[in-house]
């Protein structure tokens, strides 16, 4: 039985995470996306995977391989035109027989893959509270009869929550599916056409997250962090304090003074110390520079960046290879305590937040004594000068001097 | 040249093929073919445009096949001369693009041998040499063949009997292959593959590929393998839609005002008063130059002489402008000297073999070229991009007027490093550079003063171009645009040079365009124009908006907005460049695929 | 279901900047008036779209030629008779129900939905409107339309129609029959539907905005600056920037400058130093403005150059402009003649046409028109209205 992952988007909404890497790729907890739903399949019992790939395919297949690193086997097959996720997945139709399809970049449990695998011609579904953001889904006795696009007043509070179990006919629907009034061949078109004349059993997931814009991934973060199990790997020295669930990596170097209350994760090869705060919910990547006066809290910090000397970063995301100068700074929380708004591709979006910092993309560079206003996003590649005080969306290769 | 491409995955190898095949159809379009590997082995091949390919094409089963537009050099424009050619059993199919030179000899000893050829090209003789020499195994019997050739190619080759791999093979013609997700390709250049994947991995000459669904394996002449990188290539070659415009080269040519404009975006400030190179390139014109040699073909010639006027008046440093077919037997070298290679493709053969010369006698080497990751920015110094985008219509246009415009950057930018330029003057040039997409404009606006001069010369059988200093150039261009669209014998002079021969050929019926800028030549320009309409023909002059002399010469008068005298090239050339597009558009000529000419040529 | 936008008028009334290029090409907080349009109907679902050009419709095919997000075929109007015959070029291109706009005036997407998912067969969105507009004005009954006049003399109705209307295919006929007798516009065709006893359906548009003045561009400009802000290009040190602004890719500003949104400047600028840019201005690409600087509330286009101190409010420069040292555009009122009509208007700057070329020290006064390809000596103080072309010295 394979499983087969639609890793292809862009995830425009992710801007400027995924200026440089598909969304599925975005690390959570220091594992992409893509990688706890990899996991999680191969906990439930799966051992063939297909990647559907297309933006940026590179990052996916050069972090993941052939798969031998989980014991698995992963294909992959290029999408090469972004036509929508019925086009995506029948381009698995060569490789597979029956098979489960899921979204890459929605987090699935292992109970509930298990769940789907074990139901032939079955779809997973969710309960949220905000239907109004997603496609909702009419059943009958646990039979689906439609799958609804977004609506303005959702007459059930179930969604489709982008978990599949298929077998080959579903390849014929695909090729009668039709354009949808987005310009794409999506599969909700397809699956109600095999509902018109099928039975498709609903089965309600109990675990499911989505990511739609950067300070999901904070929730996200927090939330798989509280689950997360304790493991220091490396060499500590003394007078650090750890308080909780602390996850550290091999070859880190914590320092004296070093302060960490977790739920945290830090990854290897890090140096972490001397003299620093490091507070829960906080990720921190592969060979990262966390350093004296410095203090991270609930903050996702990507591979190779350093905060290294005098900094605060709170609620925030920072790419990787990114460079925070001495003293640069990030402001988390209005003066007036109101929500956050943030603007991304240049539309304003309130996060509904009241504490959210910065999302820097990859390869950033701060200057000295630098100033990040609350929300702030900073394109990849961009250089924010010393003493610089920075607001609102600043595109890739920006210099702000 | 010939335009190929190899598939081999999971997808329908057919249209992979055509869809490829119609980005490849500006490099050759007289004929196209495709052979695919379903069940049996079957080839389709038609004349004229892919299009018309496209539609004898059933709903093909088959994920391994090769694909070919061509441009005929060896045999006449027929079905059986288009490839893909097979080997007398039908077994064996190839493409190739290149010439081989021994073809004839080679045709000889198989005849003798008993093999009926069924097509006059030099490609049918490779399939017929790699059947003689199968034994079971295509790769080996394709290097066994090869021995056998001198000359060029970039071969792709099946085999019925082996229907999970491609066979490639090249010397001295592009051969790239592209590395997908259970599936590969080969192509003659990235921009064909583009679509399907950006990895991709260069072959060098005489190197063999072995391409499966799943892998690709490299070996060298002796079946030894060559392990590879891979270079993924980050460029998003879109495909040019003609967007309305009845031809890409009228598109191109109304694409100059924004194209000039990029050639100065972020290399030119008006604030600051510089230019800004990348640092490779600074580095470059940075150190003393003692001389400055220009290779080029085709129309980048003729943009490498008018660069000569500029840069000679700008740096006062020696110029030479060579054809890069000569410069290889001929040119200088000299480890003071630069050498610019200016070439659109960046593929084109005889000036990337110029540049390789000049690299290894030491010279600093420089390109000029549109295209990025192509040859010619791999094997130089440095280079710098004219930004245009992609370039369709095989006449060039706006490349032209971009190359002489990175030419004069490049000038400036010497002059400042030598302290020659004063900062005002830099100035007054940097607002001159910054008027020209409104010049350019404003000539397209008011092209209909073109079309009456067109509708005067579209039945003449021969027209001259005449023009001195750095117009003299420019009347080559001009003529060579009327040339090779509308198909009138045309021809550009020094103006100074008619009375020593060409006035022979000047009748009442050969009209003659003159070009002329308020400078030095104007006066003897003047003269110039009065000799010739004793001779009886039609002057047509091109000359700026507030000549009030001018008229009482020539018989009909095309204006241009006056601006520095080095930087009226651009409005003349657009002039120029809509002249022989009205022209050929009146004669109903094919104006983006001239008949008999290719767009890059990489054959020398 | 597919649309037609009419893009094919000269739009006389708004010279000089309709001398080089179509009506719908204007720009607006640096976008065309027409890619507004196109960009409506994509967002309500409609994936292929049809343009009718004319005049100057290389403007057109130029700027749209890499646009991807919806398949664009073009038609050409030869000559502009009317509405009705711009729309009857479209005829073969059209299988079943389309609907038809007019590419020089901005709408919103959900207004275009409406329209699309009404179940008549003829349908039309209708606005509020003071004024009476060059559609016409409609009389309503129970949602339907009742009576529609075209080009009214004095103010009869509440409502205006848009000149947005979904038809069915079977409207060529009717064209067809109406273009023969000489009659040529979209509302008469109306008329005589309404004659035949068919319903027109009336729904009411959220947003629409229409431009007939130059000045019209400056209030068009306000309302449609404000959503978008991102920062590109090299922002140097000291360099303030306040509220919503967008910077494009490649442009410098400078130190010293003082930025107060909603301003939008565009790509490869260069900006400064110690200029001050207030709202709602937008400077297009490709343009400098010299140190010591002050914009407010106008409308740079692409290309322009503004010399050092110079203050610009209320205003427009067209094109290519080339403005220098210690410009001023008075402020005030004015009282414009167009076409035979006076306009009053109460807070108004200089209108600059396309590659003017205006000396040092020039005064402009309020509300002064000043056509394409001007040149003005230094030191002229200008009262009057300057056509195309004029050489002041």
């Amino acid at each position: 039985m394979k499983c087969v992952i639609l890793a292809a988007g862009e995830g425009k909404r992710m801007h400027p995470l995924t200026f440089t890497r598909p969304k599925v790729m975005i690390p959570i907890a220091n594992k992409a996306i893509l990688e706890w739903n990899l996991i999680n399949s191969i906990d439930a019992g799966i051992k063939e995977f297909i990647f559907v790939v297309g933006y940026r395919s590179e990052m996916v297949r050069n972090y993941f391989g052939n798969g031998k690193k989980w014991n698995v086997k992963i294909d992959y097959v290029n999408q090469v035109e972004a036509l929508g996720t019925a086009h995506a997945i029948s381009m698995a139709e060569k490789f597979v027989d029956k098979f489960i399809v899921m979204c890459g970049d929605t987090i699935f449990g292992k109970d509930d893959i298990k769940k789907i695998l074990e139901n032939e011609q079955s779809m997973g579904l969710y309960k949220v509270e905000n239907p109004k953001e997603y496609g909702i889904v009419e059943t009958k006795d646990e039979r689906i009869i439609k799958i609804y696009e977004k609506m303005q007043n959702p007459f059930t509070d179930v969604i489709n929550a982008g978990i599949y179990h298929f077998n080959k006919k579903i390849f014929d629907y695909i090729k009668k599916t039709e354009k949808s009034s987005r310009g794409e061949y999506e599969i909700t078109d397809s699956i109600n056409k095999k509902a018109e004349s099928e039975s498709i059993k609903g089965i309600y997931l109990k675990e499911w997250r989505d990511v739609v814009y950067p300070w999901h991934l904070l929730d996200a973060n927090e939330e798989i962090l509280s689950k997360q199990k304790e493991k220091i790997n490396s060499d500590i020295e003394k007078n650090i304090t750890i308080k909780g669930n602390v996850l550290i990596g091999k070859n880190t170097k914590l320092m004296n003074g070093t302060y960490i209350e977790g739920p945290v994760v830090i990854g290897n090869d890090c140096k972490i110390g001397p003299n620093c705060y490091i507070r829960p919910s906080t990720s921190i990547g592969n060979n990262c520079h966390i350093g004296n006066a410095c203090e991270v809290k609930n903050s996702i910090i990507l591979d190779n960046s350093n905060v290294p000397h005098q900094n605060y970063v709170g609620d925030s995301i920072i790419g990787q290879n990114c460079n925070l100068g001495a003293g640069s700074k990030v402001a988390n929380l209005r003066l007036d305590k109101k929500n956050i708004n943030v603007r991304i591709n240049g539309k304003k979006i309130d996060t509904k937040r009241r504490k959210f910092g910065i999302t820097l993309g990859d390869n950033v560079q701060t200057g000295i004594n630098s100033v990040m206003n609350v929300g702030t996003i900073i394109g990849n590649d961009s250089y924010i000068g010393p003493g610089a005080i920075v607001s609102g969306e600043i595109l890739p290769f920006t210099k702000l001097l | 040249m010939c335009g190929i491409i190899g598939y081999n995955g999971f997808r329908d190898a057919n249209k992979v093929l055509i869809d490829c095949l119609k980005r490849l159809e500006y490099r050759g379009y007289d004929s196209a073919g495709i052979a695919v590997i379903g069940k049996n082995l079957k080839i389709f091949k038609e004349i004229g445009e892919i299009s018309k390919l496209e539609k004898e094409i059933p709903d093909l089963k088959g994920n391994i096949g090769i694909g070919h537009t061509r441009w005929a050099t060896h045999g006449s424009v027929t079905k059986e001369n288009a490839h893909p050619q097979t080997s007398s059993d039908k077994k064996i199919a190839i493409i190739h693009n290149g010439i081989i030179e021994n073809f004839k000899i080679l045709r000889e000893k198989l005849e003798k041998k008993g093999i009926k050829f069924r097509s006059q090209t030099d490609t049918e003789v490779i399939a017929h040499l790699i059947s003689e020499n199968y034994k079971d195994n295509l790769e080996d019997a394709v290097i066994n063949a090869l021995k056998k050739i001198k000359g060029s190619y970039a071969i792709l080759a099946i085999s019925k009997d082996e229907p999970n791999k491609i066979v490639g093979a090249r010397k001295e013609s592009p051969l790239v292959i592209g590395v997908g997700d259970n599936e590969n390709f080969l192509a003659s250049d990235i921009p064909a593959l583009l679509k399907y994947t950006n990895r991709v991995k260069y072959l060098e000459d005489n190197e063999i590929c072995i391409l499966s669904k799943n892998d690709v394996k490299i070996y060298d002449q002796n079946k030894k393998e060559i392990k590879k990188e891979e270079n993924i290539i980050k460029w998003d070659f879109k495909d040019a839609e003609k967007s309305g415009f009845p031809h890409f080269m009228l598109k191109e040519i109304y694409d100059q005002p924004d194209t000039i404009q990029k050639v100065f975006l972020g290399r030119v400030s008006e604030i600051q008063r510089n230019i800004e190179f990348p640092e490779k390139v600074e580095t470059l014109l940075n150190n003393g130059i003692e001389s400055i040699h220009i290779v080029a073909c085709g129309t980048s010639y003729y943009s490498g002489l008018v660069g000569k006027y500029i840069i000679e008046k700008l740096t006062g440093i020696p110029v030479f402008v060579e054809l890069s077919s000569e410069y290889r037997y001929f040119g200088t070298k000299n480890e003071k000297s630069l050498v610019i290679g200016v070439t659109q493709s960046g593929e084109t053969a005889d000036t990337l073999a110029a540049l390789k010369e000049a690299k290894n006698s030491g010279c600093r080497t420089l390109v000029i070229t549109n295209v990025i990751g192509s040859t010619a920015t791999r094997i130089s110094d440095a280079y710098i991009l004219t930004q245009s985008g992609p370039e369709i219509g095989v006449a060039a246009t706006k490349t032209f007027t971009s190359q002489i415009l990175v030419l004069f950057l490049t000038a400036l930018k010497i002059s400042i490093n030598q302290d020659n330029i004063g900062a005002d003057e830099l100035y007054k040039y940097i607002l001159y550079l910054k008027e020209l997409p409104r010049k350019v404009r404003q000539i397209l606006e008011e092209s209909d003063q073109i079309l009456k001069i067109a509708k005067e010369l579209k039945n003449s059988k021969s027209v001259f171009f005449i023009g001195r200093g750095i117009n003299f150039p420019l009347s080559l261009e001009g003529a060579l645009k009327l040339k090779e669209i509308s198909y009138i014998h045309a021809e550009g002079f020094a103006a100074g040079e008619l009375k020593h021969g060409p006035f022979a050929l000047l009748t009442k019926t050969t009209p003659v365009v003159a070009i002329l800028t308020k400078n030095s030549t104007y006066d003897k320009m003047i003269a110039n124009i009065g000799e010739v309409k004793a001779r009886g023909p039609k002057v047509i002059a091109v000359a700026e908006e507030d000549d009030t002399e001018i008229e009482k010469h020539a018989d009909f008068v095309i204006r241009f907005p006056s601006n520095s005298s080095l930087l009226s090239c651009i409005p003349i050339s657009v002039i120029l460049q809509l002249l022989a597009y009205n022209v050929a558009n009146l004669k109903n000529c094919s104006i983006d695929k001239p008949r008999n000419l290719a767009k890059s040529v990489t054959v020398e | 279901m597919k649309a037609v936008i009419l893009a094919a008028g000269e739009g006389r009334r708004l010279r000089p900047y309709t001398e080089t290029i179509p009506k719908v090409m204007i720009p607006i907080a640096n976008k065309p008036i027409l890619e507004y349009v196109i960009e409506s109907v994509r967002k309500s679902g409609i994936d292929e779209i049809i343009l009718v050009v004319g005049y100057k419709k290389e403007v057109i095919m130029e700027h749209f030629k890499d646009y991807k997000k919806a398949k664009i075929s073009y038609v050409t109007q030869d000559k502009q008779l009317g509405t009705g015959h711009a729309l009857l070029q479209a005829k073969n291109l059209l299988e079943s129900s389309f609907i038809v706009l007019s590419g020089d005036n901005i709408i919103d997407q959900n207004s275009i939905s409406k329209l699309i998912k009404d179940s008549s067969e003829y349908s039309m969105l209708i606005k509020e409107n003071p004024n009476p507009s060059k559609y016409g004005v409609v009389f309503i009954e129970k949602g339907k339309l009742k009576k529609i006049i075209e080009k009214p003399k004095e103010n009869l109705g509440k409502f205006i129609s848009t000149g947005i209307y979904k038809f069915p295919k079977s409207i060529f006929k009717t064209l067809k029959d109406l273009a023969f007798e000489g009659i040529y516009d979209i509302s008469s065709a109306i008329q005589y539907i309404l004659k035949e006893e068919n319903t027109i359906n009336t729904i009411l548009a959220s947003s629409w905005a229409d431009i007939i003045y130059p000045w019209d561009i400056i209030k068009l400009n306000e309302n449609m600056i404000h959503s978008s802000s991102s920062i590109s290009g090299t922002v140097e040190k000291g360099v303030t920037i306040k509220g919503n602004v967008t910077i494009g890719k490649n442009t410098t500003v400078y130190a010293g400058c003082y930025i107060v949104g909603p301003v939008i400047i565009g790509e490869g600028c260069e900006i400064g130093p110690n200029s001050c840019i207030f709202p709602s201005s937008t400077i297009g690409n490709n343009s400098v403005v010299h140190p010591f600087s002050q914009i407010r509330n106008s409308v740079i286009m692409n290309d322009v150059h503004i010399g050092s101190n110079s203050v610009i409010k209320n205003s427009i420069i067209g094109r290519g402009s080339i403005i220098r040292n210690n410009f001023s555009s008075v402020n005030g009122k004015a009282v414009i003649e167009v076409e035979g009509e006076f306009k009053k208007l109460e807070n108004i700057g200089s209108m600059i046409g396309e590659d003017c070329d205006i000396g040092n020290n020039v005064i402009i006064d309020p509300g002064k028109i000043i056509g394409t390809k001007c040149k003005i000596a230094p030191l002229k103080r200008i009262i009057e209205n300057i056509a195309s072309k004029t050489k002041v010295i």
